[in-house]
């Protein structure tokens, strides 16, 4: 498994003169479902030994295909798991859980405390955030008032207030869901995962459901609340383009392990990980015709995952040891971390 | 909601009809806080007289004015179907909504009961209660024992709606924001299924009416309150049919057959009106299969 070593730890950000502290730390974290039917037991690893952090003021992204783990990695940070996901083993410390305590050993009460107010989340298929049968006012008394306390004139002055900063028509509160477009709906999810001006927002596929143009008025929108209220978010999509345009660094994740993670222009200008390569070649470039070469077989059923490197069965350049060993991630440049023994220079 | 009624009205051929037949209905049974005679008095007008003006449906063979003694029957039908309608909403409502938003051992429990009571047969266990309770059997112990015995049908509905929704994001938002469960169900699931409960509200209307009517048709009940099977009892007692006196069934029988259809087209049309695809189908858009 990964050695300590290994780790770019928030140490060596602070020796470096980085202004930016980790607000998560999640160290080498498991999150596995465990069913058991009729005696026989599965256990799907769909996240494996996952470790990185995110600093203050960012944008971390978290990119990969479906059913490579993201979902499942951002409900055990959120610790927002429910059976049969367990947590396996790993830490997930956030800076303000107090005394700087793995999430998954505080109290509910503690966990009751910061969620919404430090810790909030804009879930996948946002679309259906807000009760159909309730006007949006409500959803914000049920959801938010009691985090942000204050009587019903100010809790609505405060909701207005914020209602301006992502450009919603106060009026919007009186509506049903239904009435509201697609982008107002996304909007109000926003409004109402910030409102209480947390310091960490996980983002599930935030912009999935919207056409093209209203998501990059919407991921403005994100990375302007985020830059005003000097919050870290941690964006999930599979969407690169939605990567490019908002995130500061971005992490690949591929069959529940992270492969690489860089700085986003990096990630873009010089993929180091094979599946990097292969995912960011994949890319359309305007101008550029040439179809693109597909790679061949399907990512692995984590019940039963590959030995060693989960990626060798399909790796061009894989090697006897990526099928044996579990390659870590090792620094190979300034903020940049790749899984796999061919980038780190040993022998692959 | 008022405008919801107000389209109703004016769009649902059928929520009219019902809309208007059970208030006449209802128009009856207010009727009796005026009744110039009381209802368990009897011999206070002569009997067997044929509906005249002064007895527009006529007296009973006990000496009763048919109309007025109908105006407290229905009174008190009306109120048995109301008493174990609300009980038994709010045991399915808790039931259903409990079971199926928390899943596990809790919905196994809760819903092998619930299987039970959809089972057992009711007519023979009414009876039963009857033959136990004897004199102490009022409207009001039957209408306890009708809801706690009414529920299981539409708990299973409502539990069957309660798992759709607890996959729906806003549950878990509801769950991640720290509401608690009986605050997710009560102020988020709640409202969901209200519309589907006001519709299965007439239908267990009907039900326990129908089966209230037939146990006191058969003197299974407390007989010497006035109630529309209470009436239909004592006119078989008297032979009314045999001896001619038709008013004294008829009449009552009219009156139960019309709450019976405004009651079964009023679910009907709210059945329509909730459903989205036959909304669609009768504004011209053409539904779905």
């Amino acid at each position: 498994m990964m050695t300590a070593a290994a780790l770019p730890s928030d140490k060596k950000c602070v020796a470096s003169g980085q202004p930016a502290t980790a607000v998560l730390q999640v160290k080498g974290l498991k999150a596995y479902y465990r069913t058991r039917h009729f005696g026989v037991e599965r256990e799907v690893r769909a996240v494996d030994g996952v470790t990185f952090e995110v600093r203050s003021n960012e944008i971390y992204g978290l990119a990969g295909e479906s059913s490579s783990g993201k979902s499942t990695l951002i409900k055990a940070i959120a610790a927002a798991m429910r059976p049969p996901l367990e947590i396996v083993g790993g830490t997930v410390a956030f800076a303000f859980v107090p005394g700087g305590k793995d999430l998954h050993q505080a109290t509910s009460a503690e966990v009751a405390a910061i969620r919404w107010r430090k810790l909030s989340y804009i879930m996948q298929g946002s679309m259906s955030v807000l009760n159909p049968v309730r006007r949006v006012r409500r959803s914000f008394e049920d959801f938010a008032a009691p985090h942000l306390g204050g009587t019903g004139a100010s809790f609505e002055a405060r909701v207005r207030e914020h209602f301006a900063l992502v450009r919603l028509d106060p009026n919007v509160l009186d509506a049903y869901p239904h009435e509201l477009s697609g982008g107002m709906r996304q909007r109000v999810t926003i409004a109402l995962a910030t409102i209480c001006r947390p310091d960490f927002v996980i983002a599930d596929e935030p912009t999935t459901a919207l056409d093209v143009v209203v998501q990059k008025d919407v991921l403005g929108m994100i990375r302007n609340i985020q830059r005003e209220m000097g919050s870290s978010l941690l964006l999930v999509t599979h969407d690169l383009g939605v990567h490019a345009y908002v995130t500061d660094r971005l992490a690949i994740m591929y069959a529940g392990r992270l492969v690489e993670e860089a700085r986003t222009p990096q990630v873009f200008a010089s993929p180091q990980h094979p599946y990097t390569r292969h995912l960011i070649a994949s890319l359309p470039r305007i101008g550029d015709a040439a179809p693109r070469a597909g790679l061949a077989g399907a990512p692995p059923n984590l019940a039963s995952p590959p030995s060693g490197c989960r990626f060798h069965p399909r790796c061009p350049l894989a090697g006897d040891r990526c099928r044996r060993e579990t390659p870590s991630m090792t620094v190979f440049a300034p903020d940049h971390r790749v899984a796999c023994f061919a980038v780190s220079g040993g022998t692959a | 909601m008022l405008t919801t009624l107000r389209d109703l009205l004016r769009y649902n051929i059928e929520f009219r009809i019902g809309a208007i037949l059970v208030g006449m209905v209802a128009v009856i049974a207010a009727l009796s806080f005026v009744s110039p005679y009381s209802p368990i008095d009897t011999f206070v007008v002569p009997p067997d007289l044929p509906p005249t003006l002064a007895h527009p449906f006529g007296t009973t063979s006990r000496g009763q004015d048919v109309f007025w003694h109908l105006t407290f029957a229905i009174r008190n039908t009306l109120a048995f179907g109301i008493v174990v309608a609300a009980i038994s909403r709010i045991l399915s409502l808790a039931i259903g909504l409990l079971s199926g938003y928390k899943g596990g051992w809790v919905d196994r429990v809760l819903m092998s009961i619930n299987d039970t009571f959809i089972v057992i047969p009711l007519f023979p266990i009414l009876v039963l209660f009857y033959f136990v309770l004897r004199d102490h059997m009022s409207w009001f112990a039957l209408a306890m024992i009708m809801a706690l015995l009414g529920w299981a049908y539409d708990a299973r509905l409502i539990r069957s709606l309660a798992l759709s929704l607890k996959a729906r994001e806003f549950t878990h938002t509801g769950v991640f924001s720290g509401m608690s469960t009986r605050e997710v169900l009560v102020r988020e699931h709640l409202p969901y299924v209200m519309p589907i409960v006001f519709a299965t509200t007439m239908n267990n209307m009907n039900w326990s009416i129908g089966l209230e009517v037939t146990l006191s048709v058969l003197g299974f009940t407390d007989i010497n309150s006035p109630t529309i099977g209470g009436m239909i009892y004592w006119a078989n007692q008297h032979t009314a049919l045999v001896a001619g006196v038709w008013w004294w069934i008829a009449f009552p029988v009219v009156v139960i057959i019309l709450l019976f259809i405004g009651l079964f087209l009023l679910a009907v049309s709210m059945n329509e009106h909730i459903d989205p695809r036959s909304r669609l189908r009768r504004l011209g858009a053409g539904g779905g299969p």
